[in-house]
C-alpha cells in the first residue's frame, strides 16, 4: 500500500513531463533530447529563488510558465523551424531534431554547471502527512496536486478550445491540418512552447522532494521518452497511465530491492514493452 | 474561376508537368484525364499548395494569386482539396472531422447550411457521427473526405482520384453526389482514370499526358471523340 501510494504520487509528476514531450514530438515532431535539462531549469529556479528570496516553488511555478513558454516558443523558430523546413521527410526531421536538441542539451548543461556547479535540495513542507494509513511528505502531495491541475487544464484545452482542436490535428495528420484551413507551422510551434512550459513547470514541482544536479537532465529525458513510448506517441492518456506504472515499478524496486537499481527497472520495462508491444500500451499497430 | 496559367512542376531534374494551363468556373465540372504518372495529381497539388516540387507558372482564383501561398491560406482563398488517399483524420469521429472541415475563417459564419449541405448528400454520416474513421470502409471515408472539403465552404472542390478503389456502384453514387454538389453552384476540378463515368457527368475535359496537355473540350464531345475512346475508353 506504501509503494502503491508512493509510487502514484511520484508517477503523477513523470506524467507532467511525459506530455511535455509526447506534446513536442507528437505534435510538432521534434524529438527534443533537451526535454529534461528544461525540467532541471526549472527546478534550479524553483530552488535559487527559494533560497534567496524565499518564494514559495508554487508562485515559481507560475512565474516560470510564461517565461518557458517564450523561450521554447524562441527556440522552435531559430533553431527547429529551419530544420523542419528543409526536412524532406519524417526520418530526416527526428535525425536533425536529435542532434540538436541533444547538442542544446549541452549548452544548457554548461550554462546551469555555469550557475551553480553542484546538488541542490531545499526543505519545502517537509512534513509528513497522513493518507489512507500511509505516511506521505507533503509536498509530494502538492506536487502530485499541481500535476493533476496542470494535466486537467491541458486536457481541457485540447478538447474545448479552436487553439487545442487544431493541436490534435496536426497530431493525426499535418497534411490534412493543411487542407483544412489549419497553419501547421504556427501549431506546432505552439504545441513545442506549451510542452517547454509543462514541463518546466514538472521541474518546478519535482524540486520541492528530490534532490537534483545541472546534468541530471538526461535521467528525465530518458524517463520521458521510456513513458511517452510506453504509451504510445501523441497519447496523452497513454502517457498517463505509463507514467504511473513507472512511478509505482520504480518505487516498488527502490525499496523492496535496491534504491540503485531504479533506473535499471525502468529500462527493463521498456526492452519489454519495445519487445512486445512496441507500438504502446495505448498506441495502434501500424495498418 | 480558378485560372492556372504555364504551370511548371519539376521535381529536381525530372520535369512533372510543362506549361499546363487551365480554368474552372464556379457550378461546373471539370475533368481531367490521364494515364498514372501523366501529372494529374502533380498538378492538383500544386494548386493546393501541397506540392514537393517546385512550382513556376500562375495560379489565380477570381483574379488573386494563389501561387506562394501555404495550403491553409489557398483554404481561406476557396479552394478545398480531397488527396488521394483522402486527407482526413483517421483517429478522430466523423464529426470532429466535419467541424475541422469549417476551421477556415471563411467557413465559421456558414458551418451549419454547410452541414445541412453535407448531411442531404450523406445522410449516413449523420448517423455515424461518433465513429472513428478509420474504421470505416473506404466508401464511407470518401464521403467523410467530400464532407470535410464542403464544410470548408469553397468555391472549387478539387478531388483526386475520388474514384480509386471504390466498386462500381459505389463510383455511381460517387459521380452522382459530385453533380449535385455542382448544383449547390460548387465548382469542381476532379482528375480520374474512370474516363467514361466522370466524361458521363462533367462539363468540360481536359487530357494530359507526359505533364503536356494534349485535348480539351466538351465532356460530350471527348467521350464520342475516337482518338480519346482509343486511349481512354478501350477502344469502343
Amino acid at each position: 500500500m506504501d509503494i502503491l501510494i508512493s509510487g502514484l504520487l511520484l508517477g503523477g509528476t513523470y506524467a507532467l513531463i511525459a506530455m511535455g514531450l509526447t506534446l513536442q514530438y507528437g505534435v510538432a515532431r521534434i524529438m527534443n533530447l533537451a526535454n529534461g535539462e528544461v525540467l532541471v531549469i526549472g527546478a534550479l529556479t524553483a530552488f535559487l529563488v527559494y533560497t534567496s528570496l524565499a518564494v514559495s516553488p508554487l508562485v515559481t511555478v507560475l512565474v516560470i510558465a510564461p517565461l518557458a513558454f517564450a523561450a521554447s516558443w524562441l527556440v522552435y523558430r531559430i533553431l527547429l523551424l529551419p530544420l523542419v523546413r528543409r526536412a524532406k521527410n519524417q526520418g530526416q526531421l527526428e535525425v536533425d531534431s536529435i542532434l540538436a536538441t541533444f547538442g542544446m542539451g549541452f549548452f544548457l548543461v554548461g550554462g546551469m554547471v555555469f550557475i551553480y556547479p553542484e546538488l541542490f535540495a531545499y526543505s519545502y513542507l517537509a512534513v509528513p502527512v497522513d493518507l489512507a494509513g500511509t505516511t506521505v511528505a507533503a509536498n509530494r502531495l502538492v506536487a502530485f496536486g499541481g500535476a493533476v491541475l496542470i494535466g486537467l487544464a491541458l486536457y481541457l484545452w485540447l478538447n474545448r478550445t479552436r487553439a487545442g482542436l487544431a493541436v490534435r490535428a496536426v497530431a493525426v495528420s499535418p497534411l490534412a491540418a493543411g487542407l483544412v484551413g489549419i497553419n501547421v507551422e504556427k501549431t506546432s510551434a505552439l504545441a513545442f512552447a506549451i510542452g517547454g512550459m509543462i514541463t518546466a513547470m514538472g521541474g518546478v514541482l519535482i524540486s520541492t522532494f528530490i534532490t537534483l544536479d545541472p546534468s541530471f537532465g538526461v535521467i528525465f529525458t530518458m524517463k520521458a521518452l521510456i513513458i511517452v513510448i510506453m504509451g504510445g506517441v501523441g497519447d496523452i492518456r497513454g502517457a498517463i497511465v505509463a507514467a504511473l506504472i513507472l512511478g509505482v515499478v520504480e518505487t516498488a524496486v527502490a525499496t523492496l530491492i535496491d534504491p540503485g537499481l531504479t533506473l535499471a527497472a525502468a529500462y527493463t520495462i521498456f526492452l519489454l514493452v519495445l519487445l512486445f508491444r512496441p507500438e504502446g500500451l495505448f498506441g495502434r499497430r501500424p495498418a | 474561376m480558378l485560372e492556372i496559367r504555364n504551370l511548371t512542376v519539376t521535381y529536381g531534374l525530372h520535369k512533372a508537368l510543362q506549361g499546363v494551363s487551365l480554368t474552372a468556373e464556379k457550378g461546373e465540372v471539370v475533368v481531367i484525364l490521364g494515364a498514372n504518372g501523366a501529372g494529374k495529381s502533380s498538378l492538383l497539388r500544386a494548386i493546393a499548395g501541397i506540392s514537393e516540387g517546385d512550382v513556376a507558372g500562375d495560379v489565380t482564383l477570381a483574379g488573386a494569386s494563389l501561387r506562394s501561398l501555404g495550403a491553409d491560406r489557398i483554404v481561406e482563398q476557396g479552394i478545398a482539396f480531397v488527396p488521394e488517399g483522402r486527407g482526413i483524420f483517421g483517429d478522430l469521429s466523423v464529426w470532429e472531422n466535419l467541424m475541422l472541415g469549417a476551421y477556415p475563417e471563411r467557413a465559421r459564419a456558414r458551418r451549419k447550411q454547410n452541414l445541412e449541405r453535407v448531411v442531404s448528400l450523406f445522410p449516413k454520416l449523420a448517423q455515424r457521427r461518433g465513429q472513428t474513421v478509420r474504421t470505416m470502409s473506404g466508401g464511407e471515408q470518401q464521403m467523410v473526405a467530400i464532407g470535410r472539403a464542403i464544410m470548408s465552404n469553397p468555391d472549387i472542390l478539387m478531388l483526386d482520384e475520388p474514384s480509386l478503389g471504390l466498386s462500381p456502384l459505389l463510383c455511381r453514387d460517387l459521380f452522382e453526389n459530385l453533380s449535385k454538389i455542382r448544383e449547390t453552384g460548387i465548382g469542381v476540378l476532379l482528375v480520374e482514370q474512370n474516363a467514361k463515368q466522370s466524361l458521363a457527368m462533367a462539363d468540360r475535359g481536359y487530357l494530359i499526358e507526359n505533364g503536356r496537355i494534349t485535348g480539351e473540350g466538351q465532356a460530350d464531345a471527348l467521350l464520342s471523340d475516337p482518338a480519346v475512346q482509343k486511349a481512354y475508353l478501350g477502344g469502343v
